[in-house]
């Protein structure tokens, strides 16, 4: 009875603000429901992100339909699960899997790479929004203190707050896949929950138990750190101290397969 | 009673309306009256029918407006793609708010039983039903209050219970804060609601 041609999804993003653009997806800022109290301060509602991961020419539409569905219900199981485990993630607002949008909460505040200097990212990035675009573009080169003041915080305490999200994600079994420090957002004290580390983008996570799999998932993050933020390796440390000091006695194997992969690389095997 | 409008969705959908009603003294007349009409033949069904087109949901179950929200706009968005997993976009609501796939379970729960004295009624229309607050007063003894009333009625201890909440480790986190307590809930529960769709 209500199917119309333009699916409501669709219709949404239409109306909403494109932010950026990956190869896998784009990423919008929308409002999604009207603002229930006219009286509040606040009369805009509240913001939501959509991504959507747009039909993909070189795949069989039915291929791609299936692989959309799967991928959308991933990342969204992956965040229920991080939120019932305490981790720190956005929560999510809508879910249309048949047209592969899903929505999530807007985070006030800024990539961890923006805010050690590392500047705001040209591409595929939900952290940069348009603002930081157009007004931080002068201050690229300010020191990462003056960036971090607005939040209270100085570098080593946000090392220590990704450290403890990170060994609660792992503690929880869920491997992030891609860490790196634009995955990584700092929640404006301001906002109602506060001065938070926000880990973001759950598009490649998946469960595992294994020592491996969280290993390698440090060590893309320790990599990320070096290429993006030089001479980080005193910051890095400070991540892996309060990652120990979380995962208490699991720690040491972790520690000692880090080190198998950092000779050999993420790929465990090199053959093929 | 508040209206929402989605510019967004299918016309006939694109209207939320939202009373919650306090002192609810004929729960179990609503409740007989809602499978009366599922039985009744005829022009007289339909009449009944449409006189209790509504969603009727236990307030204490709710825990703020977003969530709410978010369940009406999944089960609008399955009605919109012919995916609903009930018999009607109203019933499809209680679906959404239930953690478990169990229909019959969804409506004890969530929707309307003797003892409730807090009820939301909702009902989704297109933008030209004009009469709702009026049409629900007739089926709802109660007393009509505001949305924000909602923080004092919810029942936390319920709402965890039925999200098999109180082993998880975000909770332990926040044991002795029940403000942040509240928040966290919120929020596990909302993106339950809005992954109800995918989620196994």
């Amino acid at each position: 009875m209500a199917t119309q041609d333009v699916s409501p999804t669709l219709k949404l993003l239409e109306k909403s603000e494109k932010i950026s653009q990956g190869a896998e997806a784009k990423i919008y800022r929308a409002q999604l429901h009207p603002t229930p109290f006219t009286s509040e301060s606040n009369s805009d509602g509240e913001n939501v992100l959509l991504k959507y991961r747009f039909h993909k020419q070189y795949r069989h539409p039915t291929l791609d339909a299936s692989l959309t569905k799967s991928r959308v219900a991933g990342e969204a199981r992956a965040i229920i699960k991080c939120l019932r485990s305490g981790v720190n993630v956005p929560g999510i607002r809508m879910v249309d899997a048949a047209e592969g949008v899903l929505g999530i909460e807007w985070i006030e505040g800024k990539s961890v790479r923006f805010l050690l200097g590392g500047g705001a990212e040209d591409e595929g990035d939900i952290v940069e929004d348009a603002d930081a675009a157009k007004d931080e573009d002068e201050v690229t080169e300010v020191k990462e203190e003056d960036l971090l003041k607005e939040y209270g915080v100085s570098a080593d305490v946000v090392m220590e707050m990704i450290g403890t999200e990170l060994a609660k994600m792992h503690q929880a079994d869920i491997v992030h896949g891609d860490l790196t420090t634009s995955n990584m957002m700092l929640r404006h004290p301001a906002s109602p929950k506060g001065l938070q580390l926000v880990l973001i983008d759950f598009g490649l996570a998946y469960i595992s138990t294994l020592i491996e799999d969280k290993a390698v998932d440090i060590y893309v993050l320790e990599r990320a750190f070096s290429s993006t933020h030089p001479a980080s390796e005193g910051l890095f440390a400070g991540v892996l101290k309060a990652y120990e000091k979380k995962m208490g006695k699991d720690w040491a194997a972790i520690l000692r397969r880090l080190e198998d992969v950092r000779l050999r690389g993420r790929k465990r095997s090199m053959v093929g | 009673m508040h209206t929402f409008h989605y510019p967004h969705l299918p016309t006939e959908l694109s209207t939320v309306h939202v009373a919650l009603f306090n002192n609810v003294t004929n729960s179990s007349e609503i409740r007989s009256r809602i499978v009366r009409a599922s039985q009744l033949h005829g022009p007289d069904g339909e009449a009944e029918r449409e006189a209790v087109n509504f969603a009727f949901i236990d307030a204490r179950l709710i825990c703020s407006v977003l969530h709410l929200q978010t369940a009406v706009y999944q089960a609008i968005l399955a009605q919109a793609q012919d995916s609903l997993r009930t018999k009607t976009v109203h019933s499809e609501i209680l679906w959404a708010l239930n953690p478990t796939n169990n229909i019959s379970e969804a409506i004890r729960r969530y929707g309307v039983a003797d003892s409730t004295t807090s009820l939301i009624v909702v009902r989704i229309s297109s933008p030209h039903l004009s009469n709702v607050q009026e049409l629900m007063s007739r089926v709802v003894t109660g007393t009509l209050s505001p949305l924000e009333d909602l923080s004092n009625i919810t029942d936390w201890t319920t709402v965890k219970k039925y999200h098999k909440l109180n082993t998880e480790p975000a909770l332990k986190a926040v044991a002795k804060d029940s403000a942040q307590e509240h928040i966290v809930v919120n929020e596990i529960v909302t993106s339950t609601v809005a992954t109800k769709s995918v989620s196994a």
